[in-house]
């Protein structure tokens, strides 16, 4: 397993404006108040590649987000010049289209993932505290998806994918996968945010953020169009090897179990492809769009979706065959695929049996059951409901309702605060993120630029370029593992690692 | 709400009514946990949602 999460950041900002927001998230992420590095090497980017094997003319973009854009640059023309914070942890925060953005570094255990995701809640929640104090207005981060009013932002998942496996058995695999997961890895929203369903459907809850914000099945779009599928291809990795399967149609997760429920069961499936397993043909989706939204929709929560030769299926059922297929195929599982195989199976018997009883578990219960909750005694004013959905978001551990849940031992955790403490300032110690992070902390002086793949260093007047493509995957760890058995200096990293 | 989730939720019997009395009331005492959570999302400022505005990611 080798995967990474990237969190788009909502922020409120007191007395901001949408145009000026940008402004005022790029100095957020300025007021990052400790050691980190400032240049991202770009050139290994290229968003408009597809996996299907082509180049994609152009990427979709909103024309009432482009007409803020120019409003935006017409005040401040730099608002959307690039902003980096390359952290001593391996990860990357960064400012993308008005929100702060942070990318775990990569990781190869989901208690190492759980553990830097939770980190970026509290770096971007220092950066804001830090820009608070200095500009002397009130600002609130929130890790959701949505702000009600038909805007959304992304949480990205990304995980290594050997490039041989067909792109057309990668679809088959995850897009019924996809579609289903979100009835445990869905964050709960109140409402509905599209005209489409306003008038015609009354949507009180439904169990995801982002669903209903999907229009299309395969695509390299993120932003106007987004499709269920991203085909965007920048394995940041030997190319002629691997893709990086990247999956934007998840929710924002307060919820460390959740977050790992979701994250081990997609590498799962990764895993399972890369070891053979093909989706049976009759699996395909009617209508996969509708699919998605129908089951986020769902309030009798029966999660009922048309398969192609027409016949009907739960989502719980399509889910189970994921999980059958991956306890046939990983008998004597261990380590993390054993507690993925056992809490998915625990999950999808309560899901049919008793699912508010996933309260501790799953975000979209927990935000049910306090909704719920208020509405008995206090009554269903919509504004406040969406209000009260928003600060489950809050990351602040004082003011969120997640983090109030929390402290009353009222979620299951999978890492404790001092793991979380820790993972702010240490990459994990099996991956690449150890050789970024420890260039950030110790040799920053003379980096030149950074990113996921590559290091360019200017050492005694000659340019280096460490090329950390091949350190992913099962080839990485002999390398790393050799650079942590001797002294770890720039010298010998030099050395041991490929450089140009 | 879905009835699956209104029957799962906890609630107080009905006492029965007794002459002269004014009727039900509501219980004095909830679990604390409950009546810490509730008065957190009382003070929540209903206009926070309507207010929140951002600009579209990826």
């Amino acid at each position: 397993m080798f995967f990474g999460l990237e969190t788009e950041y909502g922020v409120f900002v007191e007395n901001c404006t949408l145009v000026d927001l940008a402004c005022a998230v790029k100095a957020i992420i300025e007021s990052y108040p400790y050691k980190a590095f400032g240049s991202w090497d770009y050139s290994n980017e290229s968003p408009r590649r597809d996996m299907r094997g082509f180049y994609v003319k152009d990427l979709a973009v909103d024309p009432r987000e482009e007409a803020l854009d120019r409003e935006t640059i017409s005040r401040s023309p730099d608002a959307f010049e690039p902003c980096n914070k390359v952290l001593a942890n391996g990860g990357r925060l960064y400012h993308d289209h008005a929100h702060p953005e942070y990318s775990t570094p990569e990781c190869r255990t989901l208690k190492d993932l759980v553990a830097h995701d939770k980190a970026g809640e509290r770096i971007v929640l220092m950066c804001a505290k830090e820009f608070s104090r200095k500009a002397g207005v009130m600002v609130k981060v929130f890790k959701n998806n949505t702000d009600f009013h038909g805007s959304s932002y992304g949480t990205h998942e990304n995980y290594l994918l050997l490039r041989s496996i067909p792109f057309e058995a990668v679809a088959e695999a995850f897009i019924p996968f996809l579609c289903t997961r979100i009835i445990f890895t869905g964050a709960g929203k109140v409402g509905s945010e599209l005209a489409c369903y306003k008038g015609r459907k009354k949507v009180r809850y439904q169990l995801s953020q982002r669903a209903e914000h999907f229009d299309s099945v395969v695509g390299a779009d993120t932003q106007f169009h987004r499709p269920i599928l991203n085909t965007r291809d920048e394995p940041h990795a030997d190319e002629h090897k691997y893709r990086r399967l990247h999956i934007i149609a998840g929710d924002a997760n307060m919820s460390q179990y959740a977050t790992a429920l979701k994250v081990g069961t997609t590498a799962v499936v990764v895993e399972m492809l890369e070891n053979g397993w093909r989706a049976p043909k009759w699996l395909q989706l009617a209508n996969p769009v509708k699919a998605f939204h129908e089951i986020s929709m769902d309030e009798e929560m029966r999660w009922i979706v048309e398969l192609d030769d027409g016949k009907r299926m739960s989502a719980i059922d399509i889910q189970r065959l994921y999980l059958e297929a991956a306890q046939k195929m990983f008998p004597k599982a261990d380590g993390d695929l054993k507690w993925v195989l056992g809490e998915w199976e625990y999950v999808l018997d309560m899901l049919e049996s008793n699912p508010l009883g996933l309260s501790d578990r799953l975000d979209w219960v927990a935000k049910l059951q306090l909704i719920e909750m208020f509405k008995e005694t206090e009554g269903a004013d919509c504004d406040k409901l969406k209000a009260i959905d928003l600060a489950y978001h809050n990351v602040d551990l004082n003011e969120g309702l997640y983090y109030a849940l929390e402290a009353k031992g009222m979620t299951k955790r999978i890492v404790n605060d001092e793991e979380i403490e820790h993972a702010i300032f240490h990459p994990p110690t099996d991956t690449r993120a150890l050789i970024r992070g420890w260039l950030v902390t110790h040799s920053s002086s003379l980096l030149k630029s950074i990113s996921w793949c590559t290091a360019n260093l200017l050492v005694d007047g000659k340019r280096l370029k460490i090329d950390m493509r091949s350190l992913v995957g099962a080839d990485g760890l002999p390398i790393i593992e050799e650079l942590l058995n001797g002294e770890f200096v720039l010298e010998r990293l030099l050395k041991v690692l490929p450089t140009g | 709400m879905p009835e699956q989730v209104r029957r799962q939720l906890p609630s107080e019997p009905i006492p029965q009514r007794k002459e002269g009395d004014d009727g039900p009331r509501s219980p004095d005492v909830q679990p604390p946990d409950t009546r810490e959570l509730l008065e957190r999302m009382r003070r929540i400022d209903p206009r926070e949602a309507r207010r929140y505005r951002q600009r579209s990611g990826e």
